[in-house]
């Protein structure tokens, strides 16, 4: 039984190897982008809205909220990589239903590159919002002895990361494997319906905990100037 | 469980590449579309609040001007008022101002001819008394009441108080036309003699006397040299009668003249 689809191996031509991760990727990535640009062709600014942009405006609206209430300043700005990172987790995961294909976040090597988009995401949206030098002023707040646990603290939420969505998509797709073995019918059926909410569970999960990094990080100096004149103040 | 690292290579790729794609393709044009909504609703909203407040403007200004007008119609009402007012204040006293000039031009007709009837009744009852006294004095006294009186006459201008006869004798010696002695009635020539022959004792012996007539004199006689004047008169009586008539006329005339006010 192959664990993650990165085994399933589709194509190899001269050492590079065309796994099933990457094949599924890409047609996620093509579903959302032909669906997408099918729909966003004809938008209406006027009363009448078409069903399907009052869906898309629902889901995009309702991510903003979401980066809005993490607390982040200027949402529009996040709406792209938080968004992406929701609606492609989560579309992976809901085509889980579909018989033959494998979610490309069932690998690690997917939930690792996530992980590491974060990893960079986070000081990148720090450095934009604060500069650089305000950027790594914050690996010393409160005090220079926290640097090492800031750096460590900072790589393992990274890691994290990538092994929480791993491991629950993966699991998920074992257990449906080995029940399948065990009892074929009915039980399989009911693990996938719970796949599916653990898929969109994950998908939620994933994105607000991005979002909350980077909030984190670029709210850190702000947090900072707001204690500052309690600590003259003591 | 290990970490294909080529393949997580080729999913950052994938994943930014989505990131784009969806950029392009959905957050871009949906936010752009909803913003534009937004911002037309905004846009009509504020027309509409630009519409209202300009109603609402309109509005204040239209009942401003209403309350102007209404004010301006007051003012109007108030001047006509004041206007009538005064022009019927004018009226009261212009009518008061003739109503005083007419009551004053009766009564100081009244006051004439009651002047003018006494100056009769005075005439009248200065003959009448002469005449019934002449008559009664002759009847009953066997007495000539113009020989009494030249008599009396006569005897008043001997007890006149010194300096009025000194007044008389001075001007009866320096006249140079005769003294004249006036009565009511025609003398008869005894009764003139005995008259010459008393102003002759009392002032001068060869002082010329005429004698005249005047109705207006009444009952009695006066002697006139030079401008000095003697008189004996019964005027004292008849002012005394005339002094009650005009008192009696005095308290009915005012009674009449309310009486024709009302």
């Amino acid at each position: 039984m192959q664990i993650t689809p990165d085994e399933w191996i589709f194509l190899e031509w001269r050492g590079i190897v065309l796994n099933a991760t990457v094949v599924f990727t890409w047609g996620v990535m093509a579903i959302l982008s032909l669906g997408s640009w099918i729909i966003t062709r004809r938008l209406s600014e006027g009363e009448t809205v078409s069903r399907w942009q009052v869906a898309l405006e629902v889901i995009v609206g309702t991510i903003r909220d979401q980066i809005d209430q993490v607390g982040a300043q200027r949402p529009e700005r996040y709406l792209p990589f938080i968004g992406t990172l929701f609606l492609f987790i989560a579309t992976a995961n809901l085509l889980m239903i579909v018989p033959g294909y494998r979610p490309p976040t069932g690998s690690l090597s997917t939930t690792a590159a996530l992980a590491i988009c974060v990893l960079v995401a986070v000081p990148l949206f720090a450095i934009l919002q604060r500069g650089l030098s305000g950027y790594l002023k914050s690996y010393v707040q409160p005090n220079i002895i926290m640097l090492p646990f800031n750096i460590i603290s900072e790589l393992s939420r990274t890691l994290a990361l990538a092994v929480r969505l791993y491991g629950n998509v993966m699991s998920g797709t074992v257990i449906a494997g080995i029940l399948v073995s065990v009892a074929p019918f009915f039980f399989p059926v009911l693990m996938q319906l719970l796949g599916l909410l653990t898929g969109m569970i994950q998908a939620y999960i994933f994105a607000v905990l991005a979002m909350v990094y980077i909030a984190a990080a670029t709210r850190a100096e702000q947090k900072t100037a707001d204690n500052d004149p309690q600590d003259q103040g003591a | 469980m290990q970490i294909d690292w080529l393949t997580v290579a080729a999913q950052i790729v994938n994943f930014l590449i989505l990131v784009w794609l969806l950029q392009k393709l959905l957050y871009g044009p949906i936010i752009n579309a909803m913003k534009r909504r937004e911002e037309r609703i905004e846009e009509r909203l504020s027309d509409a609040r630009e519409t209202r407040e300009a109603a609402e403007e309109e509005a204040q200004n239209l009942k401003q001007k209403q309350a102007d007008l209404d004010a301006r119609k007051e003012e109007i009402r108030e001047q006509a008022r004041q206007e009538a007012e005064d022009l019927r204040r004018r009226r009261e006293r212009e009518i008061e101002q003739e109503a005083d000039e007419q009551r004053a031009a009766l009564r100081e007709r009244i006051e004439a001819e009651r002047d003018e009837a006494l100056r009769d009744i005075r005439k009248r009852a200065a003959a009448s008394t002469f005449t019934a006294i002449r008559d009664i004095l002759r009847d009953f006294a066997n007495a000539d009441l113009t020989n009494e009186m030249a008599t009396r006459f006569a005897e008043h201008l001997k007890t006149l108080p010194g300096d009025d006869k000194d007044r008389l004798s001075k001007a009866a010696q320096e006249a140079d036309e005769p003294a004249r002695v006036i009565g009511s009635t025609e003398l008869p020539s005894a009764i003139r003699s005995k008259l010459t022959r008393a102003i002759h004792q009392t002032f001068a012996e060869d002082l010329e006397v005429e004698y005249e007539t005047d109705p207006d004199m009444l009952l009695g006689l006066r002697l006139s040299i030079s401008g000095q004047t003697a008189e004996w008169s019964a005027s004292r009586h008849l002012d005394r009668l005339e002094e009650d008539i005009r008192e009696t006329l005095t308290h009915a005339v005012p009674a009449q003249t309310q009486k024709d006010a009302a």
